[in-house]
């Protein structure tokens, strides 16, 4: 097992890797920016080196300052944590050629999944359903309006290199599909330094359903069930359950099993995720995978009762995959909200600022995974996720109900959140019918009932 | 930043009413608090934070607020280990009471196997030598000060 482990990233996950390898005895060295010094990870970590000014690319991005700070620091292993280096197969390779372990899949399948373009290829190969598309990198527009005329209209440009629902746009129709075509290349080139796109069908309202790989280093890929991550605004994930309302023990194993054959057939190890869009037909198709942690990883540790990070780590450390991890049941359902320093009336803009009180809710089946504490300044440098508020239930319903209750006992003041944004969605009928799809955020919001009423104590005041 | 620059802004804090102040650039922090109502009472109501320094649990290394004339740091522009010469057995680069002009080379980081040599990027006389030789360092943190 490692002795030392450099944390390259911040924030929540920085935390919670932390506490990974506080509960297996490992040191801890937090790597982190001038302005994340009061950052709770920071504090706890037992050795800390700072590595950059309050920029992501002059600190968090910065392969040599980490690789030194691993190097002085004598660590055994990094881990990258999910966003900045966790999927840059290249900062892989140079822990490999370090000696250092990198704690996830080794760089080749990095690269076999990071472009979105070749992903497609291995699925294909490996018999996995994909939406119809451009067989490769679509280079101008003449070849853009030709595969959109033979798959058929609405069609989705998106970056080979993108994440984060970036560099993706919508076409309906061929001068929406010109200009679409322009801008994601744009916005590709400028945020991820690659403006390359391709072409797919796109499926109109897809539920968005993700299965989570656990692989050893000894060949052993198993499945442990699937997030619905439909719940989305701009692309981007809002609230996560587990398990998907939509999903039939039939489907969870067709769609389980493609998952595992897709990851088999590039070399997989360590943690992933396979994402899937499914129609309401139920039809699926792959969609892309995630060499990394992810975000939500937290509702299938609480549905299928483990801990994937410290399985991530013991995997890296060159055991086996665990029998309890290998041999995981779902056993109840978890929803998780994603609270954001954001203010929902003013179209989410960002609220970064001194958190002036802070009190989390607790009690049964409540987890909230956070760095932040009352007196925090939440930085405007990253991005803008301060919690993640896990409910844990029996069924579905009370898992709601629990959620409602939490979101009701969380006080945030000092800075806006979108706590209120995800009571009303806890509140909605569509919501608690669990007839929802990657549309439900714009319809719920824009629907007269939607009311953002903060609850006010006098913890307030 | 010097000592009357910290009178004026307690001064404009004390006429606008404002009771805390902050701000932070090159590495150098500073805050000012009033003290308020319950707060726990100050002994200094300065408070110099330097970068904090690498590592021992809950170490935040904080520079008394002592004499702020004049004193200009040259912190580490990047990680590594810090050497003052060359060589284990090479003399120093610079000591104090050396001028150094910004191109004066006043250190080795080392990184990587990679000898970095550091520039002053500032003109003056040494004052202090601040990091210890054969040491880590993080970026940011103070290595030099000059006069």
């Amino acid at each position: 097992m490692f002795e030392k482990v450099l944390i390259a990233n911040r924030g929540e996950i920085a935390l919670r890797i932390i506490r990974a390898c506080k509960e297996l005895g490992i040191r801890t060295l937090a790597v982190y920016s001038e302005a994340d010094v009061d950052s709770l990870h920071v504090q706890l970590a037992d050795e800390s080196i700072c590595i950059g000014a309050a920029p992501s690319s002059e600190s968090y991005l910065k392969i040599d300052r980490i690789m030194s700070a691993a190097e002085i620091g004598d660590v055994d292993a990094i881990h990258p944590g999910y966003g900045f280096l966790a999927e840059n197969a290249h900062f892989a390779e140079v822990c490999e050629s370090c000696k250092i372990k990198f704690i996830g899949p080794p760089s080749q399948a990095m690269h076999a999944m990071g472009d979105k373009n070749t992903a497609r290829s291995y699925a294909r190969k490996a018999g996995v359903p994909i939406t119809p598309g451009s067989d490769g990198i679509v280079e101008d527009e003449k070849e853009a309006v030709k595969i959109a005329k033979k798959i058929g209209y609405p069609v989705m440009i998106k970056a080979v290199a993108g994440g984060g629902g970036r560099g993706m746009r919508v076409a309906h129709n061929e001068p929406s599909l010109m200009t679409g075509f322009h801008s994601a290349r744009h916005e590709a080139e400028k945020a991820f330094g690659n403006p390359a796109v391709y072409i797919e069908k796109f499926v109109v309202n897809p539920h968005h359903i993700e299965f989570q790989i656990m692989a050893d280093a000894h060949g052993r890929i198993v499945h442990l069930g699937e997030r619905d991550c439909s719940i989305q605004r701009r692309n981007q994930k809002v609230i996560e359950e587990c398990p998907s309302p939509l999903m039939t023990p039939g489907l969870r194993k067709k769609m389980g099993n493609a998952a595992v054959k897709l990851a088999k057939s590039v070399g997989y190890e360590n943690a992933g995720t396979v994402e899937f869009l499914v129609g309401a037909d139920r039809r699926f198709y792959f969609m892309e995978m995630n060499t990394r942690i992810q975000v939500e990883h937290t509702i299938t540790e609480e549905v299928y009762g483990c801990d994937l990070v410290k399985e991530q780590i013991r995997i890296a450390a060159g055991e086996k995959l665990s029998p309890h991890v290998a041999h995981a049941v779902p056993r109840s359902h978890a929803i998780q909200c994603r609270i954001n320093a954001e203010d929902p009336e003013r179209n989410f803009q960002p609220s970064p600022g001194r958190i002036a009180f802070y009190y989390a809710p607790g009690g049964r089946g409540v987890r909230v995974d956070s760095h932040a504490y009352t007196g925090y300044t939440v930085p405007p440098f990253y991005d803008s996720m301060i919690a993640k508020l896990i409910t844990v239930g029996a069924t579905r319903e009370s898992t709601i109900d629990r959620m409602r209750r939490a979101l009701d006992e969380y006080y945030i003041t000092g800075i806006k959140t979108t706590v209120p944004f995800h009571s009303a969605i806890m509140r909605s009928r569509e919501f608690r019918d669990g007839n929802y799809d990657t549309g439900f955020v714009e319809r719920v919001m824009a629907s007269e009932n939607f009311d953002l009423k903060p609850t006010r104590t006098r913890l307030h005041e | 930043m010097e000592l009357k620059d910290i009178k004026a802004i307690i001064d404009l804090m004390s006429k606008n009413d404002l009771s805390v102040f902050e701000m932070e650039k090159d590495g150098f922090r500073l805050k000012l608090q009033k003290g308020v109502g319950d707060q726990p009472a100050m002994a200094a109501p300065i408070v110099v934070s330097a970068t904090p320094a690498l590592a021992g649990p809950g170490a935040a290394a904080e520079a008394a607020a002592g004499d702020a004339t004049g004193l200009r740091d040259i912190v580490a522009p990047m990680v590594g280990t810090f050497y003052r010469g060359g060589s284990p057995d090479a003399p120093p680069f610079v000591d104090v009471g050396k001028t150094v002009t910004e191109e004066s080379v006043v250190c080795i980081i080392e990184a990587m196997k990679v000898m970095n040599e550091i520039k002053a990027e500032t003109s003056g006389v040494i004052a202090e030598v601040v990091a210890e030789s054969g040491k880590p360092v993080q970026f940011g943190q103070v290595l030099f000060r000059v006069r």
